[in-house]
């Protein structure tokens, strides 16, 4: 890769409870050529949630963080799923005639979106410079069996990404750990949902869905799971013990980022990448 | 290649193996390789189609654990789709009982249609003479989901259905709740929205599933939002899921971002919080999470201008 520098949107969940999330992506992209410039005054893009009692409040927010990274003249980069999906289709809205409409408002502020920015996740950077990955590699991960869960909103709606990718067939998380050597085990439940973001409302679902993953992953004997998504993280780490008891099983599995999978590839310490970070022990991986 | 089937019995479930040449498969649609199959190799084979041209919503279908239109759907794509495969997998659709093979009873699905009311009440201004006129946007506002279909493509893959349905309906049934709830003739909206909330509105997971799966391009998951904001406008808060929403709003308008401690105490309320001691304590020492955020949060830079703008939005767009 070409050094490539990227206007760097964090979202909440990487500054709070997914730290290591983000010391982790920080560990590894001067390695491989990236450089992040964190957006100076990004706002929390909703999540989904916001935009269920002001949408047009949660549209004119993530327009402005948008136009934040056109001014910086890069591309866009997120590694959250979810906030990739709605700044996606944010982005969507505005470029099919919103655009007029909510410049006047971000106006207030002197400023404009122009539509000129693209906007990209960590897993699609491996997954278009597999060569440069793969030539980084110091330590091929071949004894770490792992599953590889996606979470829904780094695929679906297919629509919302431009049919970038498959959403029943997806590739590129695969490409991607293969070129770091790991062993990937198969796993029924890789397309499925953590439940994050109704783990308050409907907490009993939620509970079987993230349980299920975990149960599933151990079954065909998984070291680990490994996400793109830090909430799927968060939800499948943080609550893994409350929701595991609750079901009655006694199965505990790390749950690692991708951010931190590549770390481990490229011969980074437990330390950098925040293993240690992890509620369920992932320090052992290594 | 093989194609496997999903048979039962009405007492036995089993796995149905169909030998088939390419030249078998290629060139038709899923619903003519199903009839082709029943024609030439198991006439015991039952499925369910009448339109044949994506309109009737009877032909629904799983290809390898994910739902498809029979008859819209063209096995060279499938064949694409999963690699050119030395078999597929066709099963009855998730989340729905099956009777026969691939035919599975719609009776629970339409009982839940029933609880939304999907027939309109017309506004007292409409009357036989005048009929009820309708704008182009307030059609437009309405009309893809008046495409919907009933073919349970979206149900079947629904993950909160998965999970547990007794406490949830299908996507569709939503997706005609908005239909009837945002339609400019209808005299109560809360005819609608009300059985929506209290058959689950706010437990979506937001898997999105039912937009991917949708053969007519709907998204239940859209539907069920816009029936959330509509929830919030007419002040029906009561729950975790509109706690949960709000405190997002609030986050972003107090300083722009989240407070992952408000977050909890405002979704849950404190006293149901005391219950997440555990998960609060592991993530405090594990350093993920800051108490002193208990005292609120710095605001971000150009937090104000954010305020201004978003100030802006709602004053225009007030009804
Ligand atoms: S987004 Fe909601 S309604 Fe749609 S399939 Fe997922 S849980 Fe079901
Ligand atoms: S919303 Fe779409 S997938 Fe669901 S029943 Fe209607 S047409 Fe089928
Ligand atoms: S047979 Fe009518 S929709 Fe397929």
């Amino acid at each position: 890769m070409q050094q490539k520098d990227f206007a760097f949107f964090p979202g909440c969940v990487l500054s709070q409870a997914a730290k290591e999330s983000k010391m982790s992506l920080e560990a590894i992209a001067p390695i491989l050529g990236i450089t992040l410039h964190e957006i100076k005054g990004w706002s929390c893009c909703g999540a989904s949630q916001a935009q269920d009692v002001d949408p047009i409040a949660a549209l004119v927010a993530n327009a402005r963080n948008i136009a934040l990274a056109e001014n910086m003249n890069m591309p866009m980069l997120t590694t959250c799923s979810t906030c990739m999906l709605t700044l996606t289709r944010a982005k969507a809205a505005l470029d099919k005639g919103a655009k007029d409409r909510i410049n006047e408002y971000l106006a207030k502020g002197n400023m404009k979106y122009q539509g000129n920015n693209e906007i990209t996740s960590l897993l699609w950077i491996l997954y278009e410079n597999l060569d440069t990955l793969k030539s980084k590699v110091v330590k091929p991960l071949s004894n770490l069996k792992v599953a590889l869960f996606y979470g829904c909103h780094s695929i679906r709606p297919e629509k919302s990404y431009n049919a970038k990718e498959s959403s029943t067939n997806p590739k590129s998380f695969e490409a991607v750990v293969s070129a770091l050597g790991a062993t990937i085990v198969p796993f029924e439940k890789r397309l499925d949902c953590c439940g994050f973001h109704a783990s308050y409302p409907a907490v009993k679902s939620v509970q079987k869905m993230s349980s299920q993953i975990v149960g599933n992953a151990d079954k065909n004997g998984a070291d680990c799971v490994v996400t793109p998504c830090p909430l799927c993280q968060m939800q499948l780490d943080i609550y893994q013990e409350r929701y595991q008891d609750a079901m009655g099983s006694e199965i505990r599995k790390p749950i690692i980022h991708l951010s931190q999978l590549v770390g481990l590839a490229l011969g980074l310490s437990n330390e950098q990448l925040g293993l240690d970070l992890n509620i369920i022990d992932a320090t052992k991986l290594a | 290649m093989k194609i496997l089937i999903d048979r039962f019995n009405g007492v036995d479930k089993f796995v149905q193996a169909y030998d088939l040449s390419i030249d078998e498969v290629k060139g038709k649609t899923l619903l003519a390789l199903l009839q082709h199959i029943k024609r030439t190799q198991d006439i015991s084979l039952n499925f369910t189609s009448a339109c044949r041209m994506a309109i009737c919503g009877a032909c629904g279908v799983r290809v390898n654990g994910h739902s498809y239109l029979a008859c819209d759907t063209k096995m060279d794509d499938l064949l694409k789709e999963y690699d050119n495969p030395e078999s597929l997998k066709i099963s009855p659709l998730a989340n729905f009982k099956v009777l026969s093979d691939l035919v599975v009873d719609w009776e629970p699905s339409i009982e839940n249609l029933r609880k939304i009311k999907p027939t309109i009440t017309p506004k007292e201004a409409f009357s036989d003479k005048k009929g009820c006129v309708q704008t182009q946007a307030e059609v437009d506002a309405i009309k893809k989901q008046w495409d919907c279909i009933l073919c349970g493509c979206c149900a079947s893959e629904c993950n909160k259905l998965e999970a547990d349905s007794s406490d949830y309906m299908e996507p569709f049934v939503f997706t005609h709740a908005f239909r009837a709830a945002y339609d400019s003739r209808s005299k109560d909206a809360l005819k609608h929205l009300k059985p929506s909330i209290a058959n689950g509105l706010w437990m979506c997971v937001h898997c999105q599933e039912c937009a991917d799966r949708c053969p007519k391009g709907i998204s239940a998951a859209d539907d069920i939002a816009m029936l959330r904001v509509m929830a919030m406008k007419k002040g029906l808060k009561d729950g975790t899921g509109p706690a949960h929403a709000e405190a997002f709003l609030k986050d972003l308008e107090d300083t722009g971002r989240l407070n992952e401690i408000y977050l909890a105490l405002r979704s849950e309320g404190v006293l149901a919080n005391t219950t997440k001691i555990d998960i609060a304590y592991n993530l405090m020492k594990a350093g993920k999470m800051n108490p002193l955020h208990i005292f609120g949060d710095e605001e971000i830079e150009g937090h104000e201008d954010l305020v201004k703008m978003i100030e802006a939005a709602r004053a225009a767009n007030k009804e």
